[in-house]
């Protein structure tokens, strides 16, 4: 027998080549996971149509809501507080009740609108415009409306000047135009909370929408990762292009799902602003800032790789070579 | 190189693969396995490999315990042996140069390194002309060659072969012996599992004949 010259065996690459090689290996999975998308064009516009329309529900909603929102803040901004004075309280009274109103330090005006004036204007507007003229003395109150300064015209501050304006002599009732507003405020409080719940449920659904789509592609790479695990290759190894893979899933399901969102809006944008229009505001439907267009698509990468990587630490460690 | 010390490998239903086996397999040495189906020649190859854990018994390689080696240092393991299958186990979505460069990718070596070890362990097969073909198109004898080179691109110490040459004529199955004993020749200790008797005679090496669980023949030459 020939007696062997031991073979030279292949030194261990150092930490510098080993590190560079992993760059290398993610750039290439990064285009790998990408290119094995594009060959099965059916499958991947079926997953990302899914994750698109999932994500695209709760961002339109959302959208929407963010312009409710700013339209009635808009409406906050007229906040005013009448306050009623008892009938027959002299005019001298009310003009130094008036002044001294003036000098709060959250009023920022004050109006007066004698009994005489609001009778004649509730006659003018209203049908009961003889009735009233049959009445033998003005029904009406002198009343003085207060719009407080911007910075007090938050509800809760509305509301504390509410109570302090009611403890004043000689004013009878304070009303504040404001309970509808509340009403609607709560009203889209709710909403905001449904939108979220839908929002986390899609989400969810975009987690499985991803996941199932990794699994398929796990279970038909099952013969590859055997050899490759056979060869030496770690778990991270053959982990690395599935997670790449839900991150495209997950970039171009965002990309997609913003492009419908778009499209929606860009649809309902005119009827909405005839609508409010007719509530004489000069309201513009706010498409998606930037910020709110990069947290989706940045969201749904999350998702993605999330989604990818429940799907990979499930079977990947199940596939043994055997 | 490889040493096995009474071990028994009992499958789920009680069925015993190999039973109280003894075996020591020196450095650089070149020995076959062979046995009818069932004797446990598969068994005792991924036992090796690690694919497989005995049930009683222990298992060193280059001295080294591997009876109970955590799972996460099975692939460092599996790094310092080649493998070769009967059905070659190539990958159909990449070119021959790809499926051959897999394992220095996996151990994490420079483009130029990888470069020159594949177009070397190529060579050697005799297929630097196919580098850039896809494994489907080539023949099976090809593909095994295939096979051999992604085995020792990385100069692994050790080198298994599952019936390597199973699915291939007389003539190419003696060019892919001939090519295992040239690894042997520069130092690489090979175990080759095979029924082919015939050929593996012609061979002049060690023959370890299996049967039923037990090694009953080892003959050295």
């Amino acid at each position: 027998m020939v007696r062997a010259r031991y073979q030279q065996p292949l030194a261990r690459p150092n930490i510098k080549t080993r590190l560079r090689s992993y760059l290398r290996d993610h750039v290439r999975v990064f285009l790998f996971s990408l290119g094995k998308l594009y060959r099965t064009p059916f499958a991947t516009t079926f997953t990302l149509l899914m994750i698109a329309v999932a994500l695209a529900l709760p961002a339109c909603l959302y959208v929407l809501l963010n312009n409710l929102q700013t339209v009635t803040h808009k409406w906050d901004d007229t906040g005013q507080i009448s306050l009623f004075l008892h009938t027959g309280t002299s005019e001298q009274t009310v003009e130094q009740l008036k002044n001294e109103l003036t000098e709060h330090k959250q009023v920022g005006n004050v109006d007066y609108v004698p009994a005489e004036l609001a009778l004649r204007e509730f006659q003018d507007r209203s049908e009961f415009g003889e009735l009233l003229a049959g009445l033998p003395s003005n029904p009406l109150p002198p009343t003085l409306i207060v719009t407080p300064i911007d910075s007090a015209k938050q509800s809760d501050s509305l509301n504390k000047l509410k109570k302090e304006f009611q403890s004043i002599a000689n004013v009878e009732r304070v009303q504040l135009d404001m309970q509808w507003l509340q009403r609607l405020q709560a009203i889209t409080n709710i909403i905001h909370r449904a939108i979220t719940a839908i929002g986390i449920m899609l989400s969810l659904s975009v987690l499985l929408v991803v996941g199932n789509s990794i699994r398929l592609d796990i279970e038909n790479r099952r013969a590859e990762i055997e050899v490759t695990k056979l060869i030496g290759a770690t778990d991270r190894f053959i982990r690395r292009p599935f997670l790449y893979s839900g991150m495209w899933f997950g970039l171009l399901g965002g990309i997609l799902a913003l492009l419908l969102v778009f499209i929606v809006l860009l649809v309902i944008r005119q009827p909405a602003q005839d609508l409010i229009g007719l509530y004489n505001s000069d309201f513009k439907l706010m498409l998606p800032s930037f910020v709110q267009s990069v947290s989706l698509i940045g969201s749904s990468i999350i998702l993605g790789i999330f989604g990818s990587w429940l799907a990979v630490g499930h079977h990947i460690a199940k596939i043994q070579p055997s | 190189m490889i040493e096995m010390q009474n071990i028994t490998k009992r499958y789920p239903g009680n069925r015993e693969a190999l039973t109280h086996l003894n075996l020591t397999i020196e450095q650089g040495e070149m020995a076959f396995l062979t046995g009818p189906s069932g004797a446990g020649k598969s068994t005792l190859l991924k036992l090796i490999a690690a694919i497989e854990r005995p049930t009683r018994g222990q298992i060193f390689i280059n001295r080294k315990n591997i009876t109970r080696i955590p799972k996460r240092k099975v692939p460092s393991l599996r790094r310092h042996m080649g493998v070769v299958f009967q059905d070659h186990h190539l990958l159909h979505d990449r070119n021959v140069f790809d499926n051959v460069s897999l394992p220095l990718q996996i151990a994490g070596f420079a483009q130029v390194d990888i470069n020159r070890r594949v177009r070397a362990a190529l060579d050697k097969v005799d297929l630097l002309d196919k580098e850039q073909m896809m494994p489907i198109t080539l023949s099976g004898g090809e593909q095994q060659r295939v096979g051999i080179a992604r085995a020792v691109v990385h100069k692994p110490a050790i080198l298994l072969a599952d019936e390597p040459t199973g699915n291939l004529d007389p003539e190419l199955s003696a060019e892919i012996m001939r090519l295992f004993s040239e690894f042997n020749q520069v130092g690489v200790t090979v175990l080759i599992a095979s029924h082919d008797l015939e050929l593996i005679k012609r061979m002049q090496k060690r023959i370890i004949r299996l049967c039923a669980g037990e090694c009953v023949d080892s003959q050295s030459l």
